[in-house]
């Protein structure tokens, strides 16, 4: 059963004079469950990729099936619906809100979601509990070191229950150990929680990690590795 | 909404150093700006209040002449006219009081000074406008007193004190002659300053002996039971008059130029006013613009999770709207404060 299917994804783009292909008829398909690093020099279009199958950014060509529904041809209202049901992101640079605290960061996305409050509350725990936080719920961002708003940032991804969820460079600003600690609580997580993970990364950390690895240069798959 | 609204109240508080400064600096210029209007109102208001008091009341009721040519022959006869258009009136006034006042030479051994002669009530006179409160030194006068009050400023500058006699020299009813020797049996405290230095009081039997004026009245001021209905009062008055001979007046009849003028001023401060809003508006919307333009990267980053824009918009505009808010909030805080506590003293000082 696949859960996303790329089918001749093309991205250009033609801001400037000379248009740039992104990506150029990327055809892969995910399976639920996969954890996923996404490979490649920079410049090879892996974050384009992240962003298309995220729903971030349209397609020139091709088509994007997420769980059968072609999301390139959803309207902007209903992609961020969609995005909020069923994908969940984790970026290079946290991104956690700084006025909120490590509990209402990972409630957020739930709040968005109308979750019931008590429901929404053992959830944000229980989430923080599984990446180690569980001292961390009333600090805010500016108090907890990267590695823990990393994994702040894990949680939140995970509270909306999403299909799948989309990591750009997760790693990238963390020390080795920090780093070790994000990959282990995520395989965990996906082992556990069955939940479908794919990396775009640089890191090697991340790579010997992952059980597939597909390898994009000049914005085309050009190997796809399964271990 | 809770949620929108807590942010939107916490990342107004994001740069607490900005924020302050923000509105302190909008703080001090409106609570600067709200100080000087209410400074000029509050002066006005006391001028107008004091000229209602010591010289127009409400509302009088003159000769049809007198407000053109403030003569004493033009002077009202209080007859059954008059004193029937009162009864009918009753339930609607207060009180009246009648005045006589003309012009006099006072005299004393070594100076003559033009002055202002106003032959009243003591009793109704004191309940328009305290006068007998104002008394500094000597006795009050009494209905039928042949003595005379003086102003502190006149008595001054004639150099006359309680006991004292000053002749006093004029033009009576229809050119007869107004002389008499009085003798100064107290001194009041006028705040007017421009009535201080020139305003004898006398009782209203005295004045209208002196000027030949008997039962005659160049105005008689009419109290309403109720300020806020002078000019419904004003209205029923001159329906129930013959117009022919008398004339009815307001207030703000009556001190028409001082409140044009008043208007002027005032109208040139709004518009400075206007102006130092405009200004600070532009200063609110200049931090508000960077705030904003600051967090895009996390407005993208917002909608990527999955808030919808519309919800985006509503925290913006519920941020927008707190600083203003916030800052609209402490003014009027410290603008109660500061205006109760000017008011207090100024009544304090004035007393």
């Amino acid at each position: 059963m696949t859960i996303i299917k790329t089918e001749k994804l093309t991205k250009v783009y033609d801001d400037n004079s000379l248009p740039v292909r992104a990506l150029n008829k990327v055809d892969l398909e995910f399976e639920p469950g996969e954890f996923t690093a996404i490979v490649g020099p920079s410049g090879s279009g892996k974050t384009t990729f992240l962003n298309m199958i995220g729903g971030l950014d349209k397609p020139t060509e091709g088509k994007i099936i997420i769980d059968g529904t072609e999301i390139s041809k959803l309207s902007d209202s209903k992609l961020i619906d969609f995005r909020l049901h069923n994908i969940g992101f984790v970026f290079q640079a946290y991104n956690l809100l700084p006025v909120l605290t490590a509990k209402e960061n990972v409630s957020f996305i739930m709040l968005l979601q109308k979750t019931d409050p008590k429901k929404m509350e053992a959830r944000a725990m229980e989430l923080l509990k599984q990446v180690g936080l569980e001292d961390k719920v009333d600090v805010r961002p500016s108090k907890l070191s990267g590695g823990q708003q990393q994994r702040v940032a894990v949680a939140r991804a995970l509270a909306s229950k999403p299909k799948f969820i989309l990591a750009d460079e997760p790693t990238a600003n963390l020390d080795t150990e920090s780093a070790f600690n994000l990959l282990d609580i995520m395989a965990r997580l996906n082992k556990e929680e069955n939940v479908t993970l794919i990396f775009s990364t640089h890191d090697q950390r991340v790579i010997e990690r992952a059980r597939r690895v597909v390898t994009l240069v000049d914005g085309a798959v050009a190997k796809d590795e399964r271990r | 909404m809770k949620m929108l609204i807590t942010l939107a109240w916490r990342n107004l508080w994001r740069n607490k150093k900005r924020s302050l400064i923000t509105i302190s600096s909008v703080l001090f210029a409106v609570l600067l700006a709200i100080i000087f209007d209410s400074l000029e109102r509050g002066s006005y208001e006391r001028m107008i209040d004091s000229m209602v008091k010591y010289s127009t009341g409400y509302i009088q009721i003159q000769d049809v002449l007198y407000e053109d040519e403030p003569s004493i022959d033009n002077s009202l006869l209080f007859d059954q006219e008059v004193e029937n258009l009162l009864e009918a009136h009753a339930g609607q006034i207060d009180y009246y009081v009648p005045r006589i006042q003309n012009f006099a030479l006072a005299a004393t051994e070594d100076l003559t000074r033009g002055t202002f002669v106003m032959g009243i009530d003591p009793e109704f006179e004191s309940k328009l406008n305290d006068l007998r409160d104002d008394l500094l030194e000597g006795g009050f006068l009494t209905p039928n007193d042949q003595d005379i009050l003086l102003a502190n400023g006149l008595a001054e500058i004639m150099g006359v004190g309680v006991g004292d006699s000053l002749v006093l020299l004029g033009q009576g009813f229809q050119g007869s002659t107004a002389a008499g020797i009085y003798r100064v049996k107290g001194i009041v405290n006028l705040r007017v300053p421009e009535m201080s230095n020139n305003t004898i009081y006398m009782s209203l039997p005295a004045a209208q002996w002196f000027y030949m004026a008997d039962n005659r009245l160049t105005a008689l001021i009419v109290m309403p039971s109720n300020p806020k209905h002078t000019n419904a009062l004003a209205r029923d008055l001159r329906a129930g008059i013959d117009q022919e001979w008398y004339a009815v007046l307001t207030w703000e009849q009556m001190l028409k130029d001082l409140l044009a003028l008043m208007k002027f001023d005032m109208a040139g401060s709004m518009v400075m006013m206007g102006i130092l809003y405009i200004v600070i508006t532009f200063g609110l919307f200049g931090t508000i613009l960077t705030m904003m333009i600051e967090r895009q990267r996390e407005f993208g980053m917002l909608i990527s999770l999955g808030m919808k824009r519309s919800r985006l918009a509503i925290m913006v505009f519920l941020e927008s709207f707190f600083l203003p808010l916030l800052l609209a909030w402490s003014t009027l805080c410290l603008c109660r404060y500061t205006n109760a506590y000017m008011s207090w003293e100024c009544s304090w000082r004035w007393v």
